[in-house]
C-alpha cells in the first residue's frame, strides 16, 4: 500500500477498520492488514489514542460554570429579540376577529400590521410631498402628514409589541391607543380640508377618513374580542 | 455517562430554572474539558474554554431544536468556541504542552511504567497539536471522544467521507512525525 496511491474508497474502508466498524476487516481490506507495515503503524497510533485514559477536569469546574451561569444577565436586545423571534402559532382571520374572541397574539398582529402600513404611508408621503416643494408652503398641516403617519406607525407597533409581550394587561393601553387613533383620524380628516383648498388636501382628508375610521373601528372591535377571549380564560 | 432526560432538563432551563442546567454541566463537563484540552494542550485554557462553552450553550439553548440529540449540538458549540480561541493565535508554546496536564485515571501500578506512559501521552499530545485544527478536531472526536464517523461529521459539519479522510491524514502525519522523532506507535 502506498499512501499517495491509495484510492479514497480504500482510505474510507481502512478508517472503518481502524474504528472497528466492519464485521470482517480482512475481507474488505484484502491483504492490507496482513502485509502492510504502515497500516499496522496507523492502527497502533489509533489504538494508542483510543486507550488514552480520560482527562479529568478540575473538581471545581462544575461549580465555576454554574456560578457564571447564575451571574449571567443577557443584554436587553437579546431578551427583546428572543421574545420577538420565538415561534408562535396564531391564526390570522380578520373577518373572524370582528365576530368572535381572538388571542392576544392575533390582536397584536393587527396593531403591528397597521403600524407597518402607516410606516410605508409616512415614507411615501414624505417623498411625495417633498416633490411638491413650494406649492405646499402655506399648508402647514399637510406638511405634517408624513410625521403624523410615522408617529402613528411607531405607536401602533409599540402597542402591538406590548400586546405580544404582556397580553391581558396591555389591553387597556391598546384600547386607549385605538380610541385616540380613531379620534385623531377623524380630526385629521376634518382639519386638512379646512386649512387650504388644494387637491392634495382633499386627497389627504379622504385618505385619512377612509382608512383611519374603518381601521380604528376594526382595532377597537378586535380589542373587545380579545378581552372576551381572556375573560373566557 | 448516566442516562438523563435531556429534553426535560432543557425545557426546565428554558422555562427559567437555571439550576437544572447543572445536571447537563455535570454530565458533559468531562468530555467537553477533554475536547478543549486535546485541542489546546493547556489545562488552564481547557478550564477557561469549558466555562465559556457551557455559558455559550446556556445562552444558545433557545436555538436547540426539540428532538435533536444534545451532545452533538454541545460538541458543535464547543468546537466553535475552541476554533475562535485558536484563531486568535492563542496556541501554546511547544515546551509548555502538557504542563499542568490533568492527572488521568491510569490503571497502571508500576511507577516506571506509569512514567513511560505519561511521557508517551505527552509526546502524542505534542504531535496532535502540530496537526492543522480541522484534522485535529476529527482525530480528537474520533479517537479520544469515541464518536462514530457519522457523529464526527455531524459535529464538524463535514461529510462522513471527508471526516474519514481527515482522520486518515491525521494518522499519516502523526506516523511521519513519530518516524522523524524515532518513536513508534507501539505501547
Amino acid at each position: 500500500m502506498s499512501g499517495s496511491l491509495m484510492k479514497d474508497s480504500d482510505i474510507e474502508k481502512m478508517m472503518d477498520l481502524l474504528a472497528g466498524e466492519e464485521k470482517n476487516p480482512r475481507e474488505i481490506a484484502g491483504e492490507h492488514p496482513e502485509t502492510d507495515p504502515r497500516w499496522k503503524e496507523l492502527e497502533a497510533i489509533a489504538r494508542m489514542m483510543r486507550r488514552e485514559p480520560a482527562v479529568e477536569p478540575p473538581g471545581s469546574l462544575g461549580k465555576s460554570v454554574m456560578e457564571r451561569i447564575r451571574a449571567h444577565r443577557p443584554p436587553i436586545w437579546t431578551v427583546v429579540g428572543e421574545a420577538l423571534l420565538r415561534p408562535r402559532t396564531a391564526s390570522i382571520d380578520p373577518l373572524r376577529a370582528l365576530r368572535s374572541p381572538i388571542s392576544g397574539q392575533e390582536c397584536s398582529f393587527y396593531f403591528i400590521m397597521v403600524g407597518v402600513f402607516y410606516a410605508i404611508l409616512g415614507v411615501v408621503l414624505m417623498i411625495g410631498l417633498n416633490k411638491l416643494g413650494s406649492a405646499l408652503a402655506p399648508a402647514e398641516w399637510i406638511r405634517w402628514q408624513p410625521r403624523i403617519a410615522l408617529v402613528t406607525a411607531s405607536c401602533m407597533v409599540a402597542i402591538g409589541l406590548y400586546l405580544l409581550k404582556d397580553g391581558k394587561p396591555a389591553l387597556r393601553i391598546a384600547r386607549i391607543g385605538a380610541f385616540v387613533y380613531l379620534g385623531f383620524a377623524l380630526l385629521n380628516g376634518i382639519a386638512v380640508p379646512l386649512e387650504r383648498d388644494l387637491p392634495v388636501s382633499a386627497f389627504v382628508s379622504l385618505f385619512s377618513a377612509l382608512i383611519g375610521l374603518p381601521t380604528g373601528f376594526f382595532l377597537i372591535r378586535t380589542i373587545q374580542n380579545c378581552g372576551k377571549q381572556y375573560a373566557q380564560g | 455517562m448516566k442516562q438523563i432526560d435531556e429534553g426535560e432538563i432543557i425545557c426546565r432551563v428554558l422555562g427559567g430554572d437555571r439550576e437544572a442546567f447543572a445536571v447537563l454541566v455535570d454530565t458533559y463537563k468531562g468530555p467537553v474539558f477533554s475536547l478543549a484540552f486535546r485541542m489546546t494542550g493547556s489545562a488552564q485554557d481547557a478550564d477557561d474554554l469549558t466555562q465559556e462553552i457551557f455559558l455559550r450553550a446556556f445562552q444558545s439553548l433557545g436555538r436547540f431544536r426539540a428532538g435533536e440529540r444534545f451532545f452533538p449540538w454541545l460538541y458543535t458549540v464547543s468546537l466553535n468556541v475552541i476554533r475562535n480561541h485558536l484563531r486568535k493565535g492563542k496556541a501554546l508554546p511547544e515546551e509548555a504542552i502538557g504542563k499542568g496536564m490533568p492527572e488521568a485515571t491510569d490503571p497502571r501500578d508500576d511507577p516506571a511504567e506509569e512514567a513511560v506512559a505519561r511521557e508517551r501521552r505527552l509526546r502524542l499530545q505534542r504531535f496532535l497539536l502540530r496537526l492543522p485544527p480541522p484534522v485535529r478536531e476529527a482525530m480528537v472526536l474520533r479517537f479520544y471522544e469515541g464518536l462514530s464517523f457519522e457523529d464526527v461529521a455531524a459535529v464538524t459539519g463535514d461529510t462522513i467521507s471527508s471526516a474519514k479522510m481527515k482522520v486518515y491524514r491525521g494518522l499519516e502525519k502523526i506516523r511521519s512525525m513519530m518516524e522523524a522523532d524515532g518513536s513508534t506507535g507501539d505501547e
